[in-house]
């Protein structure tokens, strides 16, 4: 059994984020993107990551984009926020994964699908909150929180998984008497992010629906664009597509729609 | 992934979407192969947590079933879909549905060895009545009780009355249980299948033991469907020269359709041609020309250069051969079978007017045909489940004689596998009177078997 106390030594251990980081956020929070590229710039390991990102070929950008200004141009505000937030999920990202079979690369490439449909559905749903852009970057990071909790009993985890055909979620809930979804709400509320993110988190689960009719319909999107994500081989292939029960019925009326937005046919 | 195995069925329960690349990613052929150790005789994938699937998706999983069925006389398949998804399957492959599909897991369970002689009363629909049939006997056999409704009404109507039925059988299809070599038969044609590029690999592909039986029970036109085929070899050309000239001992025809020589050698064509096989653009060329497709396919008395003797092998398995047959007749006609008279002989039919008749040969560890000489009428009568109607129509009650048959043969297949005895089938064909069954027939010793229900004469010959 892992302890919530053990829970929140980890996500308590989180290390604090570097003076630049936390300039280029506050910043980005006032929308001022000049000087948050300023700031970023100083810190080398968030510009590089940035660069790194941006030019990833879900972007979609023919030549090589390096500036960090040039890149929040881009990006906009709230993209640009989010992938700060996605840069400080990838610092606890660990060196060598063991549960799932993940590297730094594929993990990137994780953060940047989900954040970038999150936006299309978003934008096809006139939504402009940057609290509800920004809920999206908690899944990645309540991943490795999991991997790292795992890890404390990679044995048992592999041994339940052996003789019993169980979602890591529910060995997880057994574990630490946490679900995936619950760490994203521990991460919320240690990130500062707002409560309505942690709320459509929960929904998202498709087991806790939310009684807001609206952040209910965003759990059920975010739901699905979860799975439609980790129904690519190499999620599957990491171990990731059976993490969670996926509820099938819970997201039927919203289906056609996401199916047409993401032009699956 | 790993299968949950439960009476004897594996069933995987892949989640999310379906493509050509995440199912490759999530089932692997190791993944069944552990399944089948586990005891597992049905391997059926879940798409109860699958949203979306293309044909793509499924085809990956029906490669690799179609690999471990025929070596495992397996049950393959999908289950736990609701009717969007089954129509979904239905038209990505139409006529090309090999494997079973089971609207749900309790549905399955009916069909596992594991799930025997429940006495479950089966309340059951298809729209397609070989389906009616096979299923219904399928049920019987696992000793279950199926009710077999005729029509979507009756269906309807009956199944107000839920609590009457263990089980609500509809929206569900047995594929191929074992292994199938034609694609179909049609007329008293076999239609082969080829596709891509013809080279010396045909010769390991083609099921060569399959055709020669079936040349032995007496099929006389072979067609290939050359549609899909790219391009063919000098290897190819010798395998199909061969085979034409074997075809030729029995008065056979080979034909190809819709070849085309953009990319062969108009010389292999003439090749070919010579070794007496013909060309047609378009399978209708063949099939709606009846006078041809029954020059063609018209037996002849060749076969009987190829007579070999019964053995006591054969004839120890008599009593399966005849309790596979009046049980399915039985099941059919809702009358009892009683055995009068069997004797080795040439065969002896009696009042040959207004008969038909319809073979089946099996191959394998033992081989032989199975003949069977029908009264018009009780062959009316035994059709009239599966055709759901009484009909006059001479070629629809040869055809609902020959699925018939092809039951008899499965049937047979089965009872001789619960002895390690393997055999295949080959498909049926069937004589619209005596006089074609005695070309192919009439010399043959064999076992005859005279049966009687309620009083119409019915006749059964092993031989080989």
């Amino acid at each position: 059994m892992i302890t919530r106390e053990k829970v929140d030594a980890y996500i308590q251990k989180i290390p604090p984020a570097p003076q630049a980081l936390q300039q280029t956020v506050l910043y980005l929070k006032k929308e001022e993107l000049t000087k948050a590229a300023h700031s970023a710039k100083k810190d080398l390991a968030l510009s590089a990551y940035l660069v790194e990102l941006v030019n990833k070929p879900i972007f979609g950008f023919r030549n090589k984009v390096e500036d960090i200004s040039q890149i929040f141009g881009i990006l906009g505000v709230e993209r640009s926020q989010q992938a700060v937030y996605n840069y400080m999920i990838s610092l606890l990202s660990p060196v060598k994964w063991q549960l799932f079979a993940l590297n730094r690369s594929s993990f990137y490439d994780l953060q940047a699908e989900l954040s970038i449909k999150w936006q299309i559905i978003l934008e096809h749903l006139n939504i402009a909150d940057k609290d509800i852009q920004n809920a999206i970057t908690l899944l990645p990071a309540s991943i490795i929180v999991s991997e790292a909790l795992f890890c404390e009993k990679l044995d048992d985890v592999k041994l339940l998984r052996s003789v019993n055909e169980i979602d890591l979620n529910t060995i997880l809930t057994r574990l630490c008497n946490l679900d995936l979804f619950d760490i994203c709400q521990i991460i919320a509320a240690k990130w500062n992010m707002s409560e309505k993110s942690a709320q459509i988190i929960q929904a998202s689960s498709g087991v806790k629906p939310s009684e807001d009719e609206e952040i209910n319909r965003l759990g059920k999107y975010m739901h699905l664009l979860l799975f439609f994500t980790l129904s690519k081989p190499e999620y599957i292939n990491a171990g990731l597509n059976d993490f969670i029960d996926f509820q099938i019925e819970y997201v039927q009326d919203v289906y056609n729609d996401f199916a047409k937005l993401m032009e699956i046919s | 992934m790993r299968a949950v195995v439960k009476n004897g069925i594996g069933v995987f329960h892949p989640q999310g979407f379906l493509d050509g690349n995440s199912s490759t990613a999530l089932l692997s052929i190791d993944d069944i192969n552990a399944t089948l150790k586990a005891n597992a005789d049905i391997i059926l994938v879940s798409l109860k947590k699958v949203i979306f699937f293309n044909r793509n998706g499924l085809d990956t999983f029906i490669k690799m079933f179609n690999k471990v069925r025929s070596a495992n006389h397996i049950i393959v398949g999908f289950c736990d879909y609701d009717t969007k998804k089954y129509q979904a399957i239905q038209k990505f492959y139409k006529d090309e549905l090999t494997f079973s599909l089971f609207k749900t897991q309790e549905i399955a369970n009916l069909f596992s060895n594991g799930y025997k002689n429940q006495e479950k009363n089966v309340l059951l629909y298809s729209d397609d009545k070989s389906q009616r049939t096979a299923i219904a006997i399928e049920l019987h056999d696992n000793g279950h009780n199926p009710i077999v409704t005729q029509s979507q009404e009756e269906f309807l109507e009956k199944v107000k009355n839920k609590d009457a039925y263990d089980v609500i059988v509809d929206e569900s299809y047995l594929g191929q249980m074992g292994q199938q070599v034609a694609t179909r038969v049609t007329g008293n044609a076999i239609i082969y299948t080829l596709s891509s590029f013809l080279d010396a690999e045909i010769g390991n592909t083609f099921n060569i033991a399959y055709h020669n039986n079936s040349l032995n029970v007496g099929f006389r036109l072979f067609i290939f469907d050359a549609y899909k085929v790219v391009s063919m070899n000098v290897h190819a050309l010798n395998f199909f020269s061969k085979l034409a000239s074997a075809a030729a001992e029995y008065n056979a025809t080979i034909c190809f359709v819709g070849m085309t020589f953009e990319k062969t050698p108009m010389t292999f064509k003439e090749t070919l041609e010579d070794a007496g096989i013909m060309f047609f653009e378009q399978m209708n060329d063949i099939l709606e020309n009846k006078e041809l497709l029954e020059e063609l396919g018209a037996s002849s008395a060749a076969g009987a250069k190829n007579k070999r003797p019964l053995n006591k092998v054969i004839v120890s398995e008599l009593a399966n051969f005849v309790d596979a047959t009046v049980a399915t007749i039985e099941m059919m006609t809702n009358a009892q079978a009683i055995k009068e008279a069997a004797n080795v002989d040439k065969i002896k039919i009696e009042n040959p007017e207004n008969k038909i008749a319809s073979s089946i040969g099996f191959y394998g560890d033992i081989d032989g045909m199975v003949m069977l000489v029908f009264p018009i009428d009780i062959a009316k009568k035994s059709c009239e489940l599966l055709i759901g109607e009484s009909t006059d129509d001479l070629e629809l009650i040869l055809d609902t004689l020959a699925e018939l048959v092809n039951i008899v043969g499965g049937k047979i297949k089965t009872l001789l596998s619960d002895e390690n005895v393997h055999v295949d089938i080959t498909l049926p064909r069937t004589y619209r009177n005596v006089q074609g069954l005695l070309e192919i027939a009439g010399d043959k010793k064999g076992v005859q078997v005279d049966l009687s229900f309620d009083n119409d004469k019915f006749l059964f010959f092993l031989t080989r």
